[in-house]
């Protein structure tokens, strides 16, 4: 070692392959710190359920649905502006169908087809539906999802105006000619709406 | 023997000078010796050669993540088994090898001694290569423990046992051989790093083998997350950062040619540092479903832990004091002053990580892929580098071959660092705080996972050229060694040292007897100077900090049944789903899909119910994952019809556009092993999950099942002749995932049966 002054007296003796020790005192805010973090950590530990008051993970969950479900709102009364009659007038306006349509190709046409011929999910096009295929089922198909085949509940994700959007677009898309259509599914019904918008 | 006070009686902070006699070095005969370099140099060439591989493989997975072309459709190279192979060569071959350079080149000359055995030296280290070749091997193939850090599978753990058991003996008999009186700060961290990784790798690692090369852990759920993390979180205190800061107390005071800044901090960080870090392994699963009591000792301990490990920056730090200049004309100490600044940011960083708020946030995103690249690229390599540039002249006995590319080395690998680190940070605020935003009417925001992870892409294109950076660093460091090496002269000079025997403790002169009350003498460090020249005593202290704070933490994980309240309508896997299972972990999938949904509002409205305890009680092993790179997968099952897990298996963009998920087209057509199922069930069976009929007659229980789910595929438009494939058993697992909670209690166990 070279620098350090010989009579140093912070200078400890030890000295191991030439490396010597300093007995330096604690850095104060170190010290400081560690306690800090203890005290804190003590007081922390009140704030758990069982030792403390603190609610606790779960039911500090708890009352966040509860607030957020506050806030949302109920879906019935969502569901309820959905009649048969109101949607196919909707479904007259192109401006909807259209904003529908832009839904459909990045949610729906994965599973149903961009054409709407069925894929992983079953035609649209055709006469033949699962799941009712009057204009308010078609919304509650969309809105609930049938969670049992895979079908996602899309009223978590689109908005309310979003779902009838969507619907107004599949109830187009009945009676159309998808390039390579899947065989029919489900109940065949005669279409309710003729199809307003011409075949895309 | 003069050793010092830590207090005087009345001054303050004035040392107080306690004499003793000097009998020791006086009467005991000169003894001739020398030291063995030419293990340091194996060691040294391992450490350079497995650096280089380590970040190679790092820098092929960031492409992936960047582009899944780069998996290249070929199952081995698939990130899910690369990622292991990534963080097993960095951390067990990298800087594995390099604590073990710097151990064995210092702990001969701080004891003064030979190693205690060259032929144990040269086990270890050929043991140790064989290791991480076999690790390099099975990884790649899909035999893996599923467990992060623990990957490897049973015969190579029980090789890493009886390498670590060969290192242990070596060193301990070198200390019992020694010539120095008193064991120096660095080798009370070796200790601490040899015991603690011995007891936690045996423990993490307990399994019972089903096949060579496959294992199911012997704890389940809860308990084996608990497990996992206790060593997960304590492999990188006691393999990352004791051992490195025992490297630091050696080579920084050598490199920089001055004392340690302060013995009583090296006393009192290294204690603290033993005894807290051991509880701190919970912090990684707040909001799990770990017990809450266990998840907040993790996080108090951890953050009680912040100014422990801040010791030893400040104790390296500020033994610059009065050497800074040197700073700028030596690239070793460079390397060093950054090593110490990584390690002081990511040890203030995983305090703050363990807050359980800014847990809920980080936890699963890219932010702790950054702070643990703070820690590795930044603390373990830099360490490593500057440990290496200090050595080499001394091992290969010449100049070190280029000062200057040394410095180029130190520049460029400063800049990876930054790239990477404030780009990936940058990944994992924003991943955090899409996954969290709700809109208006109270919808997610960003309901499409995808879009989270569309967003990252050009950071990590950024982290690409980041780890580019640091790789070419690492290829200069090599070269710049490998070059030294060949100006080697053609045979080295070996000094001989001459130190005197250390004569047995008894043959001292008794100290002076206490005279002072107990909080005085404990302010004195004379307690602790006896504890070191008592290796045993010193030892034993180590393994009772270490063993009592684990203890307090396992007995109640395993013993309460509250932790773990049972949920009647929870099922042991169908044969074929546990086929499916395993098909899931050789996949490496636990790597990027959690299966742990937290009691959070965005996450429970994105997966559905979180997890219970009760759900994972014959998850042997838990795969409850630590990263969402995909979504989480815990609710998975009945989500999508099978027919779109078909499908999305086989080319996941085409299903998910800009999924960054690699293909897995040849599940559908890999043939599955239905008579290998009733080994794999008959084990389960000998861990206590209740299989009844399946013990008897699993394959083909599996094969009406695979008949039936191949069936309706074919069914629903999909291909057919999928009733043989391992693709009909990963779905049927994915389609299980998460459904016992909302199914009816069945009347009688009819386990392992359709359901």
């Amino acid at each position: 070692m070279t620098d350090p002054t010989p009579n140093d007296p912070l200078l400890l003796d030890h000295e191991y392959d030439g490396i010597q020790e300093y007995d330096n005192p604690l850095p104060r805010w170190w010290v400081w710190l560690f306690w800090i973090t203890i005290v804190y950590s003590i007081l922390y530990v009140l704030n758990v359920p069982g030792i403390g008051m603190g609610a606790g993970r779960v039911a500090v969950y708890e009352a966040d649905v509860e607030a957020a479900n506050a806030i949302r709102g109920s879906g019935e009364a969502v569901a309820s502006g959905a009649t048969d009659s109101a949607l196919t007038v909707m479904s007259g306006r192109p401006d909807l169908v259209a904003a529908g349509a832009t839904i459909y190709g990045t949610r729906c046409a994965v599973c149903h087809g961009a054409d709407g011929g069925g894929i992983i999910g079953p035609n649209l096009t055709d006469a033949f539906w699962l799941h009712g295929a009057a204009p308010s089922e078609i919304h509650r198909t969309i809105s609930a999802g049938v969670l049992t085949k895979g079908m996602p509940a899309w009223d978590r994700v689109l908005t309310p105006d979003e779902v009838t959007q969507v619907t107004t677009y599949v109830m187009s898309l009945g009676g159309t000619t998808p390039a390579a259509p899947k065989p029919p599914e489900g109940e065949r019904h005669e279409p309710s709406v003729e199809p307003e918008v011409p075949p895309r | 023997m003069v050793p010092t006070g830590f207090v005087s009686g009345s001054g303050g902070l004035c040392p107080q000078i306690l004499t003793l006699p000097l009998g020791d070095f006086m009467t005991s005969p000169l003894e001739s010796f020398s030291y063995d370099d030419a293990i340091v140099r194996k060691f040294l060439t391992a450490t350079l050669l497995w650096g280089v591989v380590g970040m190679l493989v790092g820098l092929v997975i960031a492409l992936q993540l960047a582009n899944p072309a780069f998996n290249f459709d070929i199952p081995w190279l698939s990130f899910g088994r690369l990622r292991p192979l990534h963080t097993n060569a960095v951390i067990f071959a990298f800087a594995g090898n390099a604590f073990f350079t710097g151990a064995y080149y210092s702990t001969q000359r701080l004891l003064k001694a030979r190693m205690f055995s060259d032929t144990l030296s040269t086990l270890h280290f050929w043991g140790w290569q064989l290791i991480i070749v076999s690790a390099a091997l099975t990884l790649p193939l899909g035999f893996t423990q599923a467990k992060e850090y623990a990957e490897l599978e049973w015969p190579i753990d029980i090789a890493i046992t009886i390498v670590w058991v060969i290192f242990a003996v070596n060193f301990f008999g070198t200390i019992a051989r020694r010539r120095e009186r008193h064991l120096y700060v660095a080798i009370w961290f070796y200790i601490a790093s040899i015991v603690t990784v011995a007891i936690l790798h045996i423990f993490n690692n307990l399994s019972l083998p089903v096949t060579l090369f496959k294992s199911y852990s012997l704890y389940a759920g809860v308990q084996d997350a608990f497990m996992q993390w206790w060593y997960g979180h304590n492999a990188v205190a006691f393999f990352l950062t004791t051992p490195f800061l025992g490297l630091m107390y050696y080579f920084m005071p050598k490199a920089a040619e001055r004392p340690i800044f302060s013995y009583r901090l090296s006393i009192l960080h290294f204690w603290s540092l033993v005894f807290l870090y051991i509880w701190a392994g919970p912090h990684h699963l707040h909001y799990t479903a770990l017990p809450e009591w266990a998840s907040t000792l993790g996080m108090v301990f951890s953050i009680m832990l912040w100014m422990p490990s801040w010791g030893g920056m400040v104790n390296g730090l500020l033994t610059l004091r009065g050497a800074w200049r040197k700073v700028a004309e030596d690239p070793v100490l460079k390397f060093f002053v950054v090593a110490i600044t990584a390690y002081g940011m990511s040890t203030f960083e995983g305090p703050m990580l363990s807050i359980k708020s800014v847990n809920a946030l980080a936890h699963y995103t890219d932010w702790v892929i950054a702070h643990v690249h703070t820690g590795a690229l930044g603390w373990n390599g830099f360490m490593a580098a500057g440990m290496a540039y200090w050595l080499a002249p001394r091992l290969f006995q010449t100049k070190l071959h280029s000062i200057k590319l040394a410095e180029i080395h130190f520049w460029v690998a400063t800049l990876g660092i930054l790239l990477y680190v404030t780009a990936i940070y940058n990944a994992g605020l924003t991943q955090g705080l899409m996954w969290r935003a709700f809109d208006e009417t109270g919808r997610l925001q960003f309901p499409d996972f995808v879009e989270t992870v569309v967003r990252l892409l050009p950071m990590y294109w950024v982290r690409v050229a980041g780890g580019a950076l640091y790789l070419t660093g690492m290829l200069i460091f090599a070269y710049n060694i490998v070059m030294t090496w060949r100006s080697r002269p053609t045979t080295y000079t070996v000094p001989v040292i001459q130190a005197p025997r250390l004569l047995p403790v008894a043959a001292l002169a008794p100290s002076t007897p206490p005279t002072l009350g107990w909080y005085r003498r404990f302010l004195q460090a004379a307690w602790h100077r006896t504890w070191e020249r008592l290796p045993l005593t010193f030892t034993v202290m180590v393994l009772v900090a270490v063993v009592v704070a684990s203890l307090f933490e396992i007995i109640p994980t395993f013993l309460i049944r509250s932790n773990v309240p049972t949920i009647a309508s929870v099922q042991p896997y169908t044969p074929l789903e546990l086929a499916g299972r395993d098909i899931y972990i050789r996949e490496g999938c636990f790597n990027c899909h959690s299966q742990m949904i937290r009691p959070l509002r965005h996450e429970t409205e994105r997966y559905g119910e979180y997890s219970k305890p009760g759900e994972s009680v014959y998850e042997h092993p838990f795969l409850w994952g630590s990263r969402r790179i995909g979504p989480d997968l815990a609710r998975e099952g009945g989500k999508y019809p099978d027919l779109w897990h078909v499908r999305h298996m086989e080319d996941p963009s085409a299903i998910t556009p800009n999924s960054i998920m690699p293909g897995y087209s040849h599940l559908l057509r890999n043939p599955l092993d239905f008579e290998g199922i009733q080994g794999r069930v008959d084990v389960m069976a000998m861990l206590g999950v209740p299989y009844g009929a399946a013990i008897e007659r699993a394959p083909a229980m599996a094969r009406e099942q695979a008949q039936a789910l191949a069936e309706a595929i074919e069914a629903q438009g999909g291909p057919s002749d999928l009733s043989d494939k391992e693709i009909v058993a990963m779905v049927a697992y994915l389609q299980r995932l998460g459904t016992d909670l909302s199914r009816a209690v069945p009347a009688a166990n009819q386990t392992g049966g359709t359901q």
